[in-house]
């Protein structure tokens, strides 16, 4: 159970999110203002800052510059923009994940989990990820099949790693979007389809004769060790 | 502009020297030929008084000495009774004119002969010393040479003149031409960076007072089209943040019911609300996102979309075909939007027939100039214009990707048509217009690449 502080000026957001997220069995605190919420992280030290961007008194990225000076806490910033510029100004203003809206809590949720897990080094999120014969250095970007170097784009390989990162688990195509894409469900969510496609051909394998990756009908695909 | 300043400028000396030159070219023809006659008349008009008072062997003397002193000019005396003294001249008409008693000047083959008649001659006279009578004529020859002197050499002198005030007059109609010419240039260069989405660019106003309010008229332009872009992209960050706020805590509640069926039902309800959002944001980013002159190779484009959708046409056993006339096939439309709109044509045949359903993409030049694009499938067809709108499709989705392509077209300056295939089912056609590409831009084609970032193979 984590201590978080939603930073969000909506009641509307406020009160569905504490109420998933407490539903998740996080501790939420909130606040509405970017001046409450730093009062709030040098009082009480939360584990996780949830912070909207659109705050009344000051501008989101000021507050997220404010926070950093007083504290290391993980933070996940939550936008509106979904621009490239933005999210570089964001990343480099010092949040360490940002979610596009609008997201479900299910999606804050696992956004949560994964700053978490980076933040506490038990667990580096870097780490070699071995499925069977495939090999995914995520640090260097690159993954290995029975030795081989293969030869994927950064899409290709964020699909991969995602996939690898959870060996047997199905994975719905709204998580991929969601989570690989960070885009909305019902747009053009037959890209994951030709990148699943792209991959499936450079793994050597294809939908007919899978090995790796195996579609589970009307539910998702799921990344499994062939040899098991 | 400045060769034709300098042009105009050289056109109107021309005309200039031309119109002061030739008369005084004329005029020192003139003068040197009334100096010359003025020369043998008075040259005649001093053995006068020697012919009407010597006789003989003097006069004969003094008629060699004058030859002597001016070979140039040859002089005859013509006696009354026939004689001649002196250069040997023929009579002619002239001559006997002047016997009559009148001092002509004529004209004769290779120049004037100056007729100076010398009448009542005292006791007459012949060339042997006798008594002379009647009346003796002096001629004084002048050739066309000696009547000419000098003036070639005048005439070389003002021609030299000429061609001097000539190149002078250039040389300062080239100056004044690059006063005129830089700042007209630098207004230019400072419209083509504006066009081209560089919203600092300004102009230095300089040169004439109208070209300097040229150049601060396109700087208030600049400035107020700078407002106008931020107040668009603010408005457009704004109204995401607006819009996207809302959706957020309602799908966070739509998560929260507690019924599957209505939870999943409500779910794809805002999934598809989140969808229009998101392309109405996309659109009106689009007037900051691209130039004036957008432009894109649509075979490179087409090429790289259809590579991709490529594998997964393999895996789901549909047959397709590629049939692009080979590029650059120059629209008027950016790379992304290209792509995003060749992939709403894919998607639709992906999504809305079965696996195994033979696609066909084919690419072709316009006459007048972008291209056609037309994506056919051998599945079941589509109902004609409707599902082209927003909102309107029979197949369980929004309608929204063929209504982006539609939009995409008719900003290119062409259309989406939807028909019956060659294969059987629908057939979709895009057309896409030329780019806009002013003269002068001509020789500084730009082909874009057709790469999107985040998407694709990257």
């Amino acid at each position: 159970m984590a201590q978080l502080l939603l930073v969000e000026d909506d009641a509307a957001i406020r009160r569905a999110l504490i109420r998933s997220l407490s539903a998740l069995g996080h501790a939420v605190a909130s606040a509405a203002t970017a001046m409450e919420a730093v009062g709030h992280v040098v009082e009480h030290r939360p584990d996780l800052v949830l912070l909207d961007l659109g705050l009344p008194d000051l501008d989101g990225g000021e507050a997220l510059r404010l926070m950093r000076a007083v504290s290391t806490v993980p933070v996940i910033v939550a936008t509106a923009r979904d621009d490239e510029a933005e999210m570089i100004r964001l990343l480099d203003n010092g949040a360490d994940d940002y979610i596009v809206k609008p997201f479900g809590a299910g999606q804050v949720d696992a956004r949560i989990r994964a700053v978490l897990r980076r933040a506490a080094a038990a667990t580096p999120a870097d780490a070699t990820i071995t499925v069977g014969e495939l090999m995914l250095r995520p640090d260097a970007y690159e993954a290995l099949l029975n030795g081989t170097m293969l030869d994927l784009s950064p899409k290709e390989f964020d699909l991969l790693h995602y996939l690898a990162s959870r060996p047997g688990q199905v994975v719905t195509k709204r998580d991929l979007l969601t989570n690989v894409w960070r885009q909305p469900y019902g747009g053009a969510d037959k890209t994951v389809d030709v990148h699943l496609a792209w991959l499936r051909r450079k793994l050597g394998e294809s939908a007919q004769e899978p090995r790796y990756l195996r579609t589970v009908r009307g539910v998702g695909v799921k990344l499994v060790d062939p040899t098991q | 502009m400045r060769l034709r300043l300098v042009l105009l400028v050289l056109a109107t000396t021309s005309l200039v020297l031309t119109a002061f030159l030739l008369p005084l070219a004329l005029l020192i023809r003139t003068f040197a030929a009334d100096r010359a006659v003025d020369g043998a008349v008075a040259q005649a008009q001093s053995l006068t008084p020697v012919v009407a008072m010597v006789s003989g062997d003097t006069l004969a003397l003094a008629v060699d000495q004058l030859n002597a002193a001016a070979p140039d000019r040859p002089v005859t005396v013509f006696l009354p009774d026939g004689t001649t003294i002196g250069a040997r001249a023929q009579v002619s008409d002239g001559v006997r004119l002047a016997r009559s008693g009148r001092s002509i000047t004529a004209q004769v083959p290779g120049g004037l002969e100056v007729l100076v008649s010398v009448e009542g001659l005292p006791g007459g006279g012949t060339a042997s010393g006798g008594g002379l009578g009647g009346t003796a004529v002096i001629r004084v020859f002048v050739p066309d040479a000696v009547l000419r002197h000098g003036v070639m050499r005048a005439w070389l002198l003002l021609a030299a003149v000429g061609l001097g005030l000539l190149a002078l007059s250039a040389l300062v109609a080239d100056r004044l031409a690059r006063s005129l010419v830089r700042p007209l240039a630098d207004l230019a260069g400072a419209s083509d960076r504006l066009a081209d989405g560089d919203l600092t660019a300004r102009a230095e106003p300089a040169g004439p007072r109208e070209v300097q309010r040229v150049g601060t008229a396109l700087n208030g332009l600049a400035v107020r089209m700078g407002e106008l872009l931020t107040r668009e992209r603010e408005y457009s960050a704004d109204l995401s943040h607006r819009l996207r706020t809302p959706l957020t805590a309602l799908r966070i509640d739509a998560e929260g019911i507690a019924d599957p069926e209505s939870r999943e039902r409500i779910g794809e309800g805002v999934d598809a609300v989140e969808g229009a959002v998101n392309e109405i944001i996309r659109e009106l980013r689009r007037p900051v996102r691209e130039g004036v002159w957008v432009t894109c190779d649509a075979a490179a484009v087409v090429d790289e979309r259809a590579r991709f959708w490529s594998a997964l046409a393999e895996e789901q056993q549909r047959p397709m075909t590629v049939r692009a006339a080979p590029g650059p096939l120059p629209v008027r439309v950016g790379p992304e939007d290209l792509a995003a709109a060749v992939d709403v044509l894919l998607d639709n045949v992906f999504a809305h027939t079965p696996d195994g359903t033979a696609f066909a993409l084919e690419l072709v030049a316009r006459a007048a100039g972008g291209a056609r694009l037309s994506v056919d499938d051998a599945g079941p067809g589509m109902s004609g214009r409707a599902a082209v709108h927003r909102g309107v499709s029979g197949e369980g989705s929004t309608g929204l990707g063929l209504d982006i392509a539609r939009r995409t077209a008719a900003c290119s300056g062409g259309e989406l048509t939807v028909s019956s295939g060659t294969l059987g089912g629908a057939r979709v056609t895009l057309e896409l217009g030329p780019p806009l590409e002013p003269k002068y831009r001509r020789g500084r084609r730009r082909h874009r690449a057709a790469s999107r970032p985040g998407r694709g193979n990257g």
